[in-house]
């Protein structure tokens, strides 16, 4: 087919002719736009996401702060009951106050172990073992168990051994193995 | 005269031959005569496929910035909050290791039971006629020696009750097993030494 031919076919349908470019036009246009659309969608998605993301990380920490400093204010009263390992004669002398206010007598010194292994590296303190052994009476050694218990350092009692004598006049012998809460 | 006595017409019986005159009629010059004409089915087809796919495109386009509008939309909020939400993450990242400090002293000291209380909770529950001898807490449970006041099978009786009344105390949850394990009488008291023990449970049992 000539050009003139092809232009006189132009001329005499140019409706049809026109539209049908146009439809192809606009076809090319659809299939290049419309695959934009799921990397458009899949772009909106993300950036909703860390939107709501960040929106809820606002959110959540509105009262971050006083809970944090809350933390620390009690990070820094446990700080203060917590053992230090290195500080032998400190920790001796706890031992003797706790005689001195409950009345028992200690048999032997007490025995300080080192620190056992972490468990858990990323723990932050280590058990003190504690070896004790003390006589008294049935309310002394009640009184020294619960000052232990419930006193200055964090207290676990692992085994305990509670003996009296046949004569059941003779002070109550207790032996016990314990783990101090502390840092190395 | 009959119809079948008429003699047949020739007509039917000549051949049929073509026109006598050449047809001089020009199709493409003649007008169309059908009452729709083809070019009108064409040009609406035509004028229908590219307005359908005008208005798809419209749509998709219409569509597309409606998506894009939306991300600027997040965009701007994003870097709205991004500072405050990366000063969020740093700090709760701190709160984090503090909070590991005390969940660490709380577990701590949950982990064993109270001896105080355990001895004082023994005593107040002992009944009249049997004493303590000794306690003894080892890793696997806890061991009573009693001494029961009585005649043999009495007494007996006395430490099997009460090792039932250990059984059903609600308060000695941590010990999950509860044994005699030995009964012995004593010739200078006259009275009978019995050895209980208490078998600490390996999991504890929730409250």
């Amino acid at each position: 087919m000539t050009n003139a031919e092809l232009l006189a076919l132009v001329r005499k349908n140019p409706i049809s002719i026109g539209c049908g470019v146009l439809a192809l036009l606009l076809g090319g246009g659809v299939y290049y736009r419309g695959g934009q659309v799921p990397d458009v969608e899949a772009e909106l998605a993300q950036k909703s996401s860390e939107g709501e993301r960040l929106s809820s990380n606002l959110k959540n920490a509105a009262q971050l702060q006083e809970h944090f400093d809350a933390l620390v204010s009690a990070n820094k009263a446990i700080d203060a009951r917590i053992v230090r390992a290195s500080q032998f004669g400190k920790n001796l002398q706890y031992f003797y106050k706790l005689e001195t206010e409950t009345a028992v007598k200690l048999v032997t010194d007490p025995r300080l172990s080192p620190p056992s292994a972490k468990k858990d590296p990323k723990a932050a303190y280590v058990a003190i073992p504690v070896n004790l052994s003390v006589q008294g009476t049935m309310p002394q050694l009640l009184g020294f168990l619960r000052q232990l218990e419930s006193g200055t350092h964090y207290c676990r009692v692992l085994t305990f051994s509670l003996a009296g004598s046949p004569d059941r006049k003779s002070p109550l012998s207790l032996s016990i193995n314990l783990e101090l809460l502390g840092l190395p | 005269m009959l119809p079948f006595l008429k003699k047949k017409s020739d007509a039917a019986a000549a051949p049929l031959v073509p026109a006598w005159h050449p047809n001089f009629r020009n199709f493409e010059k003649l007008p169309d005569i059908k009452v729709v004409r083809t070019a009108f089915f064409i040009n609406g087809a035509a004028v229908s496929a590219a307005l359908a796919l005008l208005i798809y495109f419209g749509m998709q386009e219409w569509q597309l910035r409606g998506l894009n509008a939306q991300i600027a939309d997040w965009q701007r909020q994003i870097d709205q909050n991004k500072p405050g939400s990366d000063r969020a993450v740093a700090l709760h990242k701190k709160f984090q290791a503090e909070e590991l400090k005390i969940t660490e002293v709380a577990a701590f000291v949950k982990s064993k039971q109270l001896v105080s209380d355990l001895i004082l909770h023994l005593g107040q529950s002992l009944p009249s006629n049997i004493a303590f001898d000794g306690l003894d807490l080892r890793d696997t449970g806890l061991v009573l020696r009693l001494t029961v006041r009585g005649t043999s099978d009495a007494a007996l009786g006395y430490a099997t009750t009460y090792l039932e009344q250990l059984r059903a105390d609600k308060q000695l949850t941590a010990f999950d097993e509860f044994s005699i394990t030995t009964s012995t009488r004593n010739p200078a008291t006259g009275r009978l030494a019995v050895e209980m023990f208490l078998r600490l449970r390996t999991t504890p049992k929730k409250p």
